[in-house]
């Protein structure tokens, strides 16, 4: 991959950052930063829990996920995501297929590059979402820089047709693999978030492994309280 | 086997001109287990895996984790290094197949 090439996805990725500052929608930002890594026989299930805590009250989502490596460079996960409503009712509020592509071998060029396709359908709404995203991350010593810019459409009978962005960035230092603390920024849908998190993983015999994250994300963009609590489990065999 | 291992902790290689490093990884060991390598330069590890089965090169300093293919040659970009050691194994050999890149000043590694 040239330099050039780089240069352009990198100044993407600021411009969809930088559109997202000012986005407003609907949806909860505060998730995951993806890596643009796939290991080949690759198959993991996962289990994302978000509570977020504002003025209004809090809200609660959770998700688990399926995943597996179709090739080298290609994993495919699908997910059920659950969301607490306002009647206090935990329940089944939509379904996503998720892709990832690692474009370019790691370490390779100056930065590590790959994509992320998703589609989520509501469960009981017609409302849809298309995502793609672009996945970079650049190794300086033992930091890590991920980030992550997404382009989001929404469609559907019952939602506005509209056009979104996301970005996500996680600056992590690898401390020892148990614990690599990190800070996170999560913006678009007029919300900017900031805050600490750690990354950690546990190996087991073989291929696997217990990967876990955790994070605490405060909106930064507007008075009142707006707290983002994150986890995620995900185990690798 | 006893001897291929020993064979491999105790011998090195050194980086070439091309910054390029081989190692073979047969009966589940990495031989040489012991690689210098330039430091502030970035390194291609190009690992033969001779063995039937595929092997995971892990390595939590170097941050790389890749299938190594049976029968298969596999390139793993690393660095550029501070000076120091950096320790890798095969998870699914991980009593046998075990491995350090030392990062020299390039004088040392090149020499």
């Amino acid at each position: 991959m040239t330099n050039k090439l780089q240069i352009q996805l990198l100044l993407l990725i600021t411009l969809l950052g930088a559109i997202s500052w000012g986005c407003r929608a609907d949806g909860m930002v505060v998730d995951k930063v993806y890596h643009p890594y796939v290991l080949p026989f690759e198959r993991e299930v996962e289990w994302r829990w978000l509570s977020r805590q504002t003025d209004e009250g809090n809200v609660l989502a959770q998700r688990a996920g399926l995943g597996w490596a179709i090739a080298e460079t290609v994993t495919v996960e699908g997910y059920m995501i659950g969301e607490r409503d306002q009647l206090d009712n935990f329940d089944l509020a939509a379904y996503e297929l998720e892709a990832r592509w690692q474009m370019v071998e790691q370490g390779r060029y100056w930065a590590d590059w790959g994509m992320l396709f998703e589609l989520e359908k509501q469960h009981k709404t017609s409302a849809y979402e298309a995502t793609v995203g672009v996945l970079f991350e650049k190794e300086i010593g033992k930091v890590s820089l991920t980030m992550n810019a997404f382009a989001v459409r929404e469609w559907g009978s019952e939602i506005k047709n509209e056009w979104e962005s996301e970005f996500r960035a996680q600056l992590r230092y690898r401390f020892a693999p148990a614990f690599q603390p990190a800070i996170e920024i999560y913006s678009g849908e007029d919300f900017v978030g900031i805050g600490p998190a750690v990354i950690g993983l546990y190996r087991f015999e073989g291929q696997r492994q217990l990967k876990w994250e955790a994070g605490f994300v405060s909106e930064i963009s507007h008075s009142g309280k707006d707290h983002s609590f994150r986890l995620a489990l995900e185990f690798e065999f | 086997m006893y001897f291929c291992m020993l064979f491999g902790m105790f011998t090195s290689v050194k980086a070439a001109a091309t910054d390029s490093v081989t190692i073979v990884l047969k009966n589940h060991l990495f031989i040489p287990a012991q690689v210098d390598v330039p430091a502030g330069k970035k390194v291609r590890l190009i690992i033969d895996n001779q063995d039937e089965t595929a092997e995971e090169f892990d390595s939590f300093d170097l941050n790389r984790e890749k299938v190594l293919f049976p029968k298969r040659k596999s390139i793993i970009y690393i660095g550029p290094l501070s000076v120091g050691e950096y320790r890798f194994f095969g998870e699914f050999s991980p009593n046998t197949a075990q491995g350090v890149v030392i990062a020299k000043e390039s004088t040392d590694a090149t020499q």
